[in-house]
């Protein structure tokens, strides 16, 4: 067997959807003994690549070393046979068993041909002694927190002989005191000789635990290095993208009254967590106020409080002195609100409907283009036609359904339908993601239009150099918080980074300056 | 153009199914083709049994229009059967309690019975658009509850005295007219197919039908664009189980003029398998529901004349929704949807 001091080796792996590379010759090796930390904004292939790792996916390309030896992972009982575990983002256990039935659910010790109990939680209590992994084997697993169910999914891992353990995001339930005592189990691993990959897109969290740090963005490596020797913000670039544009329009019009007015504003997302934390600020005419931040810090939830998708928990907004935080999504396009919504897909279109619905949602039920609860078919079809030809969708016809547009199509139909709307307030959510760059110039040409001609602008972007070429002010969210506000003609790089990072403003003023130590904070 | 080769695909599936089918009729031991020239000369062999055909078609029909309207709004009302019951028991209560003039006679009956199965989806309608439960699990649980509970109030409550368990016979006054002296086909067939035409419109040209089709296509979208989710969801299966109620109303005053225990067995289900092979098409459904009355009204002429129970009809249904819905899997790779598919009839 080759000698090599590395437990993983994934060499040139390329992962295909469809026309989507979720990983695009991808490169990396994870010593043994150690904790290798793969981060990466949300969607930048991280999840596609272990479950490459972990046999549940075939790359298109590539090959897997697992301790100098090329692999072939058909499926995950490959990956347990050769030493590997994972422990998912959600847990799969059985409610209604008991921790030791979970975890020896399959591979059950017996004796005279019936499960030996005794066995299994002798078993169970060894390795909880040894890795300090506390768990009560007979203890019903649907009573137990997620703390303990995940120590559970580790255990189950364990007992099947794994010695390289992948864990997907598995901070993303827990307390921060259950997450101190997974970073002493993770710990105790490596110093009995085993592999730990940690998943996360949480700077802090790779910060304390990992030795060795893989940043992926957008399918791609971008680095492998030392945790120790990468700063926060700089992790925050690499996260984001390195190449921030200064290049910014001339801006004519000085920003006029407030339109949009977010006072002490809490929100909860789908698990119930505080999303959104306390935030107000103002958007006015003639004004494009940027949020940025690194993905899943409360930007999603904000966008859809204030536009009616989400109710608040508490504070108040108000849309051209009308407060809208108990409205209804219909109500608030009333009063003055045009949205394009993060996911084009999701929540911007029916894909299966034709072009001209698509280009008259929201507004189909008034005159012209419906009449006494009647849809106008010429209407709808001539409003489609115009719209498709100012904003350059390329169909040859409206009846077409949208899927059969390209990407940055469907995004120009929506921008197309939410642009047109008379609408003085505009709240744009990654308006550019997943779009070519000619699609993408169009798309911020007509936003600057909109600044022109007297509208407000609140642009969400997970990319720096969007907001900094767009933005009249920039927020910066931080676990549900505006962190700081930073003018994009002064600001530098570092300064947002560390923003990003989770570091107050007034902190990273004082030690904003290139080549900071790790963990400023 | 999509319409026919959408039936061409369809008509493939559906000669499997029946290859299938004659396979495991000559392992019964009879002859598949005399079996399918009885079953057709039992649907279609005179004006009769035409008539038959289409007497066994109209509650088919109409229980799956109840289902057309929940599946194209994204809800899956699979407790049809059960408003059925509710329906046509509803119409027989009305019937034979109340002596009035016809004109206000039958279209009462017809309106509580669409009351009755309204009020029967009202609970899982409620717990649907308030509290997001599943829908399929609460309609198909409470069909069994609206079958017993029909049998109890039948035997226990309005018995006619005498030998069956059934109600007293309606007035004259709250029945349907019959089409043609030789069956008991009556205007319950033309109910189903202006339900058919009005569905078709109301989901291509109005507001409201945009709305119900946005939002079973995405809900996400549908709330973005201003629908009110919860207030829709609570009246598309209100409105579902209202046509499921009609259907029972209908068979009630149009076919046996009295509520009987188990008087319509498996219509309801029928409807919504109908409408499901339709793809939720209400034009579609016309036919599919045809094609299962059909099956049943030619199945009583197999039983007489050859030694085949008339369960072969169960498992030749069977096999097509087999055979259709897999065709729908394999045939739509890369091509359009069903989803796609509704805009283009």
């Amino acid at each position: 067997m080759a000698e090599t001091p590395y437990a993983i080796e994934m060499q040139g792996i390329t992962k295909r959807f469809g026309k989507v590379v979720a990983n695009r010759d991808i490169t990396f090796a994870v010593r043994t003994g150690e904790v290798h930390a793969v981060i990466g904004e949300n969607g930048a292939g991280k999840t596609t690549l272990m479950n490459i790792l972990f046999g549940l996916l075939q790359p298109d390309e590539g090959t897997v070393k697992v301790a100098g030896e090329p692999v072939h992972l058909r499926s995950p009982k490959d990956a347990i046979r050769l030493g590997l575990g994972m422990v998912h983002q959600h847990f799969k256990l059985v409610p209604s068993l008991t921790a030791a039935e979970n975890i020896f659910l399959g591979i059950e010790p017996q004796r005279y041909g019936l499960i030996d109990r005794d066995a299994a939680i002798a078993q169970v209590h060894a390795l909880s002694e040894r890795y300090g992994l506390r768990v009560e084997p007979t203890a019903i697993v649907r009573h137990l927190p997620v703390g303990i169910e995940q120590r559970i999914e580790i255990l189950k891992v364990l007992v099947r002989g794994a010695r390289i353990i992948i864990l997907d995001e598995p901070t993303a339930v827990l307390t921060p005191q259950e997450r101190r005592e997974l970073f002493r189990i993770l710990n105790g691993f490596v110093a009995d000789g085993m592999t730990v990959i940690f998943i996360s897109h949480h700077l802090e969290e790779v910060m304390e635990v990992s030795a060795t740090t893989t940043v992926l963005r957008q399918g791609e490596v971008v680095d492998t290095r030392p945790t120790a020797s990468l700063s926060k913000s700089e992790l925050v670039r690499m996260m984001v993208g390195k190449d921030i544009s200064f290049d910014r329009p001339a801006h004519a019009g000085k920003a006029g009254d407030p339109i949009l007015e977010v006072s002490d504003l809490w929100a909860r997302d789908d698990r119930g967590l505080k999303a959104v934390r306390d935030v107000s600020f103002e958007v006015r005419a003639h004004e494009i106020v940027g949020i940025a931040g690194v993905a899943g810090n409360g930007q999603g939830e904000l966008a859809e409080v204030i536009s009616g998708l989400r109710l608040p928990s508490h504070g108040a907004i108000r849309l051209n002195g009308t407060a809208i935080d108990a409205a209804s999504p219909r109500a608030i396009r009333d009063i003055g609100l045009a949205h394009v919504p993060a996911d084009r897909m999701e929540r911007g279109v029916d894909r299966d409907a034709p072009i001209r619905l698509n280009m008259l949602m929201g507004r189909h039920h008034k005159a012209p283009w419906s009449r006494h609860g009647w849809l106008n078919s010429e209407a709808i079809t001539a409003t489609a036609n115009d719209l498709v030809k100012r904003f350059d969708v390329r169909t040859d016809s409206v009846d077409r359904a949208v899927k059969t547009l390209s990407g940055g199509n469907i995004q120009k139909t929506v921008v197309a339908r939410e642009f047109s709307q008379e609408a003085n307030f505009l709240l744009v959510d990654q308006p550019t993601r997943g779009v070519d760059i000619g699609a993408m110039t169009e798309i911020h040409d007509e936003i600057l239009r909109r600044r022109e001609a007297g509208q407000a602008i609140l642009l969400f972007s997970v990319q720096l150099d969007e907001i900094l070429t767009l933005a009249d002010r920039i927020l910066v969210m931080f676990e549900g918080e505006i962190i700081g506000e930073v003018d994009p003609t002064t600001t530098t790089e570092e300064e947002i980074g560390l923003l990003m990072a989770g570091v107050r403003g007034d902190a990273a003023a004082t030690q904003g300056s290139p080549g900071l130590p790790a963990g400023a904070a | 153009m999509r319409f026919f080769r959408s039936t061409f695909e369809q008509s493939i599936a559906l000669l499997l199914a029946l290859v299938i089918g004659s396979l495991i009729i000559v392992g019964i031991g009879e002859n598949p083709i005399v079996a399918y020239a009885t079953l057709l000369d039992g649907a279609f062999g005179s004006p009769q049994r035409i008539a038959g055909t289409l007497l066994q078609s109209t509650p088919i029909m109409i229980a799956g229009m109840a289902a057309c309207v929940a599946f194209r709004s994204g809800l899956f009302n699979i407790g049809v059967e059960g408003q059925l019951y509710m329906g046509g028991f509803a119409a027989a209560l009305i019937g034979f309690s109340l002596p009035l003039p016809w004109f206000l006679h039958l279209p009462l009956a017809m309106i509580v019975a669409v009351i009755a199965g309204a009020a029967w989806i009202a609970v899982p309608a409620f717990f649907r658009a308030r509290y997001n439960a599943n829908e399929v699990v609460s309609t198909i649980l409470l069909n069994y509850v609206a079958v017993l509970l029909t049998s109890y109030f039948t035997i226990f409550l309005f018995k006619r005295p005498g030998g069956w368990s059934e109600t007293p016979p309606i007035l004259e006054s709250s029945m349907l007219p019959t089409l043609f002296e030789f069956s008991r086909l009556n205007y319950g067939l033309f109910i189903g197919l202006a339900l058919a035409v009005g569905l078709h419109f109301y989901f291509l040209r109005t507001v409201s039908g945009f709305e119900s089709g946005t939002m079973g296509s995405n809900q996400r979208y549908a709330e973005y664009g201003g629908v009110n989710i919860r207030a829709k969801i609570f009246r598309m299966m209100l409105v579902s189980g209202a046509i499921g109620g009609l259907a029972g109303g209908v068979e009630t005053l149009g076919v046996h003029h009295r509520f009987m225990e188990g008087f319509a067995p498996g219509f309801g289900f029928d409807g919504v398998i109908a409408a499901l092979l339709a793809n939720a098409n209400p034009l579609l459904t016309v036919i599919t529901a045809l094609f299962f009355g059909m099956l049943r009204s030619g199945s009583l002429l197999l039983e007489v004349d050859t030694t085949m129970s008339r369960e072969i009809i169960t498992v030749l249904q069977a096999l097509i929704i087999l055979c259709v819905s897999a065709q729908v899997r394999i045939g739509r790779r890369g091509d359009a949807t069903a989803g796609e598919r509704r805009w283009k009839y």
